[in-house]
């Protein structure tokens, strides 16, 4: 089980787990339909576009409404508390939240007294609750955004709102030492997708890859466009493929979905979103050289 | 908003604190702040934020904005929210505007806001992390500048502060982009 976890744009919207489907421009979990372009939306989609591509059970989505209050999150995570060592996925991404350290402690507590640990990615909310607990090295896949690798960087911060001056007038060129540093300070998970102009792919301190092309600058405004990463390196790894090469794979399938739409900034996530299965399929063999032919046509 | 049974097993620690200028100005805000649900504790300020008075009210540090609203609602005076933590004295206060041709893209902090330069129109939010962004990209996306909700009204957390900001220098921007 792929399960994915976050809060949903909306004031009253229950606490809902259940397999994801997509119905028109919605996704639907336990009967509930909830927007798929907005963050926690963008990345279940981007990772359920994966999991069809690849033949792979549906993700799961634990959500809950919350605009800001906490009530969803808190809601979700008692949740999560509750169930996840009787529902023992294979892979637990933890998305929008309130950064609620307590929180976070209480769920990695319980994840230890599990027979099997999920592989666990975070991004956006539970990735500040970790880093801010100081339980970044529990995770085994975070994906900042260059905002948020200087916040990993300051051992100080525990919101990017509120990194040294220093850091947040760095430009891009300072991110490996940013990387380095969220290293060197166990503020880093296991490995570091980290999105940008220029995306870095990190384990244990040293950068592995950079990944620049295509270069499509129009992504960066466009709302949701780190979201996708995030639930297409959750989609990826799911299907069996290495962290690092689930992150180099889902740094170019974003960017060349990102192509492929010919985006404006006034583009909205959603057609970025549609791209995905059309990469997958044009690019996935010649990327990886392992190609997959549909049964029905190797018989012709 | 509190969770009870983290309130029996933990005892609250927050990383941001609420300076108020006397002490029953503090007990109030304290209650205020309980009463919505917020986990919050009063404590002494660290000697280098007592700025008069000798309590104070510490807070987890993300609902900043849903707190200080509450405290504005229930007219509880107070002088300044700071972060409890070294180096870090002061929100980021970096602003960056890039010229994307039609659009401008405004960054404060970890947030960003793009619209339209001729029509004013909010094309797009991104960056953050909490729940409430999503929220805000919904009820601000393809509204006129002017005419949209300002994240200081719908929003809770540090991410809803930066947004702010970013609103603020676009709606700048665009008054001085002269008689559109």
């Amino acid at each position: 089980m792929m399960l994915l976890f976050g809060t949903l744009p909306y004031k009253d919207f229950p606490v809902t787990f259940g397999q994801v489907s997509l119905e028109g421009d919605s996704l639907v979990a336990d009967g509930k339909k909830f927007s798929r372009t907005q963050g926690t939306g963008a990345m279940i989609s981007a990772a359920l576009a994966i999991a069809t591509h690849f033949k792979e059970e549906p993700p799961f989505a634990l959500v809950a409404g919350d605009i800001g209050e906490g009530k969803g999150t808190r809601d979700i995570y008692q949740y999560l508390i509750d169930h996840i060592c009787s529902l023992q996925p294979e892979i637990i991404t933890m998305h929008y939240s309130l950064p609620i350290m307590a929180l976070m402690r209480k769920f990695i507590e319980k994840v230890k007294t599990c027979p099997k640990k999920p592989f666990l990615i975070a991004d956006a909310g539970a990735m500040y609750a970790a880093k801010g607990a100081g339980l970044s090295k529990e995770f085994d896949i975070f994906t900042p955004d260059p905002s948020e690798i200087a916040f990993l960087a300051d051992p100080q911060a525990t919101h990017p709102a509120y990194i040294s001056k220093h850091l947040f007038e760095c430009d891009s060129s300072k991110i490996p030492q940013q990387i380095t540093d969220a290293f060197r300070l166990e503020s880093a998970a296991k490995l570091l997708l980290v999105k940008g102009k220029t995306d870095y792919v990190a384990q244990g301190g040293e950068i592995l890859y950079t990944i620049n092309e295509p270069n499509v600058p129009f992504l960066e405004p466009i709302g949701g466009t780190g979201d996708t990463v995030t639930g297409l390196v959750s989609g990826l790894v799911y299907a069996g493929l290495e962290p690092k090469d689930a992150a180099v794979f889902a740094c170019r399938t974003n960017r060349t979905a990102g192509k492929l739409a010919e985006p404006v900034p006034s583009t909205k996530v959603k057609d970025i979103i549609d791209q995905f299965p059309r990469v997958a399929k044009e690019y996935y063999c010649s990327w990886s050289g392992v190609c997959y032919m549909e049964p029905e046509k190797a018989e012709q | 908003m509190a969770d009870a049974t983290t309130q029996k097993n933990t005892k609250f620690v927050g990383d941001g604190i609420i300076i108020f200028s006397n002490v029953a100005e503090a007990m109030k805000g304290e209650k205020a702040i309980k009463a919505n649900g917020y986990e919050v504790r009063l404590v002494a300020p660290p000697p280098q934020m007592r700025m008069g008075c000798d309590l104070a009210v510490e807070i987890n540090l993300v609902e900043k904005h849903g707190i200080e609203r509450t405290l504005q609602e229930k007219g509880v005076h107070f002088i300044q929210v700071l972060p409890l933590t070294k180096g870090a004295s002061s929100i980021c206060e970096v602003l960056k505007v890039t010229d994307l041709g039609k659009w401008y893209m405004v960054k404060a902090g970890n947030m960003k806001l793009s619209f339209e330069k001729e029509s004013g129109t909010i094309v797009n939010v991104s960056g953050g992390g909490c729940p409430d962004i999503p929220y805000l990209n919904t009820e601000m996306v393809d509204k006129i500048l002017c005419k949209a909700p300002q994240p200081r009204d719908l929003g809770y957390t540090l991410c809803a502060t930066m947004l702010q900001r970013a609103y603020e220098e676009a709606i700048r921007i665009y008054a001085g982009g002269g008689d559109k």
